[in-house]
């Protein structure tokens, strides 16, 4: 193309998206884990769930040629279009991740959480408030439920990109994995993150907890690296133009942004500070050094890191194109 | 009968009669009132090529290619963009939301956001001329004969004609999109 025509407002859409997913996906974990131990984790990452990718999706109406014409998109399912099925797949994930967050509210707002009563239909302090059991099992239901979709919205928006022939640089099918677990990557740091500022208030088994988003954190940018390694050596030995197209981050426009950006920044140090914190328990030679600080810096070098990614793939892809390119 | 009849609209380019003059560039934006700074059709330049003193510089005139395998359709999500029986690929402007993921999709960067209306548009093969009985604008004009523009399936038009008679190729046919732009090089 002439120009660079999905710009930061899709990058923002894409990044937070994938945040949502891997938020809702964390808690989900920890809700069927279960036990106390992981009750905060499920419940800040079902908090969380809802909103960026609320967010998102409103910027990217914005976006649009014709924003009040958005509304097509849901007279319509288009099979063969991702864009079709993401639509759809978002506005389940979003209400769905919406009820969830309710289910999760803590006291005393879980006072919130009534059913009418037949008698006091107006007067909504005599509404019957849900039994425990009803929301632990309404809660285990909806993380069921949401899991898929969650993973779907991961999958989603870098299959909305692979999916694309003309642009050799998006179209592998590790561009699809790789968004995927970047997605549940930058949710669990925002619950890493968030858990870290909150210290061990609220927490039930401090330890535990660490341990759980330390450790998936530190696997998922392990899976990153995974899928990372394959593309590059894919477009390498693939065509002229699929080897062309990832000059861009191999020399061209965006080597700093993939490298520097992505690469150290969200993968190489994250992934350096929880190990360091780890590696007492892998050795087993005592206590890991889970430090709110640390946990912190490396959250947010995995969030840096996963909006640097979606920038580099979104713009450096809409850069690539068939060869030989004639002059116009 | 009906399928007999069907038309399969195509363009046949002869390259080496193109003399980059750009009239069908003036045509087409005159004839759909196309906005400044964009272009439905192009001209595409090849070379200069080989070592001097013997050089070439080729012009390969092009616009959408009407493709029978449309990538631009296939990625629509709200069907905007559809396929008539005649082959053309065409664009429902009610339906089109802007999202441009079929810019994303056309190898070929037949496609721009008109941004008045917010849409985005592209070259018709100037269906409403066709409808009509008449040739697109930019074939009418074309100065040194190189546009030419016919039925692909009646094998008495000019351009299945040319298609039996000379070699052809088509731009990026690795992407599978099976364009009805023919060029004789």
């Amino acid at each position: 193309m002439e120009q660079i025509e999905w710009n930061l407002l899709v990058v923002n859409y894409l990044f937070l998206a994938g945040l949502s997913a891997g938020a809702f996906a964390i808690s989900s974990f920890a809700t069927y884990i279960g036990g106390p131990h992981f009750r905060r984790v499920a419940r800040i990452g079902a908090l969380i769930a809802p909103f960026p990718v609320a967010i998102g999706v409103g910027i990217l109406v914005l976006d649009l040629g014709r924003p009040f014409a958005f509304y097509y998109l849901f007279l319509t399912v288009q099979f063969t279009s991702p864009m079709s099925i993401g639509s759809w797949l978002l506005t389940g994930f979003i209400v769905l991740s919406l009820a969830y967050a309710a289910l999760w509210l803590p006291a005393p707002f879980d006072n919130l959480l009534r059913v009418p009563n037949r008698a006091h239909l107006k007067d909504f302090s005599q509404w019957t408030p849900l039994a425990p059991n009803t929301i632990r099992r309404w809660r285990a239901i909806l993380a069921a439920i949401g899991f898929p979709l969650a993973l779907g919205i991961g999958i989603y928006t870098g299959i909305l990109l692979g999916a694309i022939p003309s642009r050799p640089f998006w179209n592998t099918p590790m561009v699809a994995q790789l968004f995927l677990f970047s997605a549940m990557s930058s949710g669990t740091a925002t619950v890493l993150l968030v858990t870290a500022l909150l210290g061990a208030r609220h927490a039930h088994g401090y330890e535990e907890e660490r341990r759980l988003l330390v450790s998936t954190d530190v696997v998922l940018i392990v899976l990153e690296i995974f899928m990372l390694v394959p593309f590059l050596l894919h477009h390498a030995l693939s065509t002229w133009s699929s080897a062309s197209s990832i000059e861009l981050i191999l020399g061209g426009e965006y080597t700093w942004w993939f490298w520097i950006g992505v690469i150290l920044l969200g993968i190489v140090l994250p992934l350096i500070i929880e190990a360091y914190e780890l590696f007492p328990v892998i050795l087993k030679e005592g206590a890991a050094r889970y430090s709110l600080a640390l946990s912190a810096i490396s959250a947010v070098f995995v969030l840096i890191g996963g909006f640097i990614l979606r920038f580099v793939f979104v713009y450096a892809g809409q850069a690539s194109h068939f060869l030989p390119l004639v002059t116009r | 009968m009906a399928s007999e009849n069907k038309r399969r609209w195509g363009f046949v380019i002869e390259v080496k009669r193109c003399i980059d003059c750009k009239a069908c560039m003036v045509a087409c934006q005159v004839e759909n009132q196309v906005p400044l700074g964009k272009h439905r059709n192009w001209i595409g330049r090849i070379g200069p090529t080989g070592t001097f003193p013997i050089l070439g510089l080729k012009f390969e005139p092009g616009n959408c290619m009407h493709c029978d395998n449309p990538p631009c359709e296939r990625v629509c999500p709200t069907g905007a963009t559809y396929q008539r029986d005649d082959g053309l690929v065409l664009v429902d402007y009610d339906k089109c939301i802007g999202c441009r993921y079929c810019m994303q999709a056309c190898p070929y960067d037949a496609r721009y956001v008109d941004h008045e209306h917010g849409y985005v548009d592209k070259c018709t093969f100037c269906v409403h001329r066709l409808d009509a009985g008449q040739p697109p604008a930019c074939v009418e004009t074309c100065v040194g004969g190189s546009r030419h523009f016919g039925d692909l399936n009646d094998p008495n038009s000019e351009v299945s004609k040319l298609l039996a008679t000379r070699d052809h190729y088509v731009v990026y046919a690795e992407a599978g999109t099976e364009p009805k732009i023919f060029y004789i090089s």
